[in-house]
């Protein structure tokens, strides 16, 4: 159909870049919004069938924008939030070290407390305040991503990093 | 974390203190606690994406537009397809529609009985949960919309804002920014404000309640009083306190923090109670409640029965 068109996102090559240019951000990006439990891998896969799908009236250019809003509304359809925030409480991260039992027991005790923190987060505090420190994501990138300014982003960061003390800095 | 730390750490953060200052931060102990957190958020980063794998698994789901045949193939290979997909359109819209319409679940925190807790809400207020008792509220669009829903007992420390509500079947109370402390249980509405001014409405009247003041409906009898204990609750501090409430309310507040069954025989359970009660040691409490009006008391493991001395 829109094929003869250069300037979209129906040729294979260009989709293929695409693929390799986003997937990883929109990986993260959904797996700190909504926790492993809910198969970020599956809606990555998800957002690129949609953009195929509408490939003949997406540009290249826009294919980021579009992909990161189609990742979002979908999740927002199809899952009820409370289970969310249940699941990402419940993912273990993984640690190794060789430190003495009474060390290794404390750091866990403040590892749970913070992760029980990070889920108690509104998903829009949690998602930005994890890409920029984790991820280091600058604030502008969050803010495309999210589809917010970039005051909005610094706010949900500096007060998700208010909330976190509040809760864990104590100890 | 003050004003002042909050902000030198959101300077730090953003990399804009000049040397001295941040030499000096770097000494604090703030500094450790929040490097400290910030460190250990590393052991929360996601997995690596496999990219190529993920671009495999997509490829053999994508319809084959760019196979350079295919364009006729998917139309003459299944020509009932067609309605088909038609169909699962129209669901997909109906099923998605109702989750567009369909409001949020609001957010529900329950305590049982001998248990307390903590909340705290998106605008950092907070909320002291007392035993068996539950609050619900709706996370998304909480600053516009302030409300909790309460059953039981709670204090609350409400940050400066909008109105916040509290419901409760025995009436609502509005704030502006204060500490307060709801009770409500069966046949017992009661409200403490500990600091700044709070308004209940409940069906039989509307107060304004200054700091320091109590309003209470026990059993449909409306009272007025003031707050025995300047800085908190007292169950807050594991004691439960009372001054002239009927005894029968005495009891289930012994029932709920205890995780007992209490039965009576004998004993007039209108009369009314001034004293407080431990809502740590059951014997204690038991005790205090028993000596008073000259009872005695059988334990037999949850359950206990108060004997009344008249014969």
């Amino acid at each position: 159909m829109g094929v003869e068109d250069e300037e979209n996102v129906c040729d294979e090559g260009i989709f293929n870049t695409l693929f390799k240019a986003h997937a990883t951000d929109l990986h993260h990006f959904l797996y700190y919004k909504y926790g492993k439990g809910n198969n970020p891998q599956d809606l990555v896969q998800e957002a690129f069938i949609k953009l195929w799908a509408n490939c003949s009236k997406v540009t290249p250019d826009k294919a980021r924008g579009f992909l990161f809003t189609v990742a979002n509304n979908q999740m927002l359809n199809e899952l009820a939030k409370q289970k969310t925030v249940l699941r990402h409480e419940q993912e273990a991260p993984s640690t190794q070290n060789n430190e003495s039992p009474e060390f290794i027991q404390e750091e866990n005790e403040y590892r749970n407390r913070l992760e029980q923190a990070i889920a108690n987060l509104t998903e829009e505090q949690r998602v930005a305040f994890l890409l920029n420190r984790i991820e280091g994501k600058t604030h502008q990138e969050i803010a495309d991503m999210l589809g917010i300014s970039r005051k909005g982003v610094e706010k949900r960061i500096y007060t998700a990093l208010a909330i976190l003390y509040e809760k864990v800095g104590k100890f | 974390m003050t004003e002042r730390e909050n902000y030198i750490i959101i300077k730090w953060m953003e990399g804009t203190l000049s040397g001295d200052e941040k030499k000096n931060f770097e000494q604090t102990p703030i500094f450790k606690k929040v490097e400290r957190m910030l460190n250990m958020l590393n052991s929360f980063k996601a997995p690596e994406y496999n990219v190529e794998e993920g671009f495999e698994k997509l490829k053999a789901k994508l319809p084959h537009k760019s196979d350079k045949t295919p364009q006729g193939r998917s139309f003459t290979l299944m020509p009932w397809l067609s309605p088909m997909l038609k169909i699962a359109a129209i669901l997909v819209l109906i099923v998605g529609g109702y989750f567009l319409i369909s409001p949020e679940k609001p957010t529900k925190i329950k305590t049982l009985a001998s248990q307390k807790t903590e909340v705290t809400l998106p605008d950092l207020s907070s909320v002291q949960l007392n035993a068996s008792s539950q609050i619900s509220y709706l996370k998304s669009g909480w600053e516009d919309n302030r409300k909790v829903v309460l059953a039981g007992e709670a204090f609350f420390k409400v940050a400066q804002g909008s109105r916040f509500d509290v419901q409760t079947d025995g009436g609502t109370v509005s704030v502006l920014g204060t500490q307060f402390n709801v009770k409500n249980r069966k046949g017992y509405f009661e409200v403490a404000c500990y600091e700044g001014l709070v308004e209940v409405v409940s069906a039989a009247t509307t107060v304004k309640l200054s700091a320091g003041n109590i309003f209470r409906i026990v059993n449909g009898v409306i009272a007025y009083d003031e707050v025995h204990s300047v800085l908190v609750p007292s169950w807050m501090r594991n004691e439960s306190t009372f001054k002239s409430i009927p005894f029968d309310h005495v009891i289930r507040e012994l029932e709920r923090q205890h995780n007992v069954m209490v039965s009576t025989e004998n004993v007039d359970t209108a009369q009314l109670f001034t004293g407080k009660f431990s809502n740590s040691d059951l014997t204690l409490a038991l005790k205090s409640i028993a000596n008073p009006f000259n009872l005695t008391y059988q334990v037999n493991g949850k359950k206990i029965v108060l004997y009344g001395s008249s014969k």
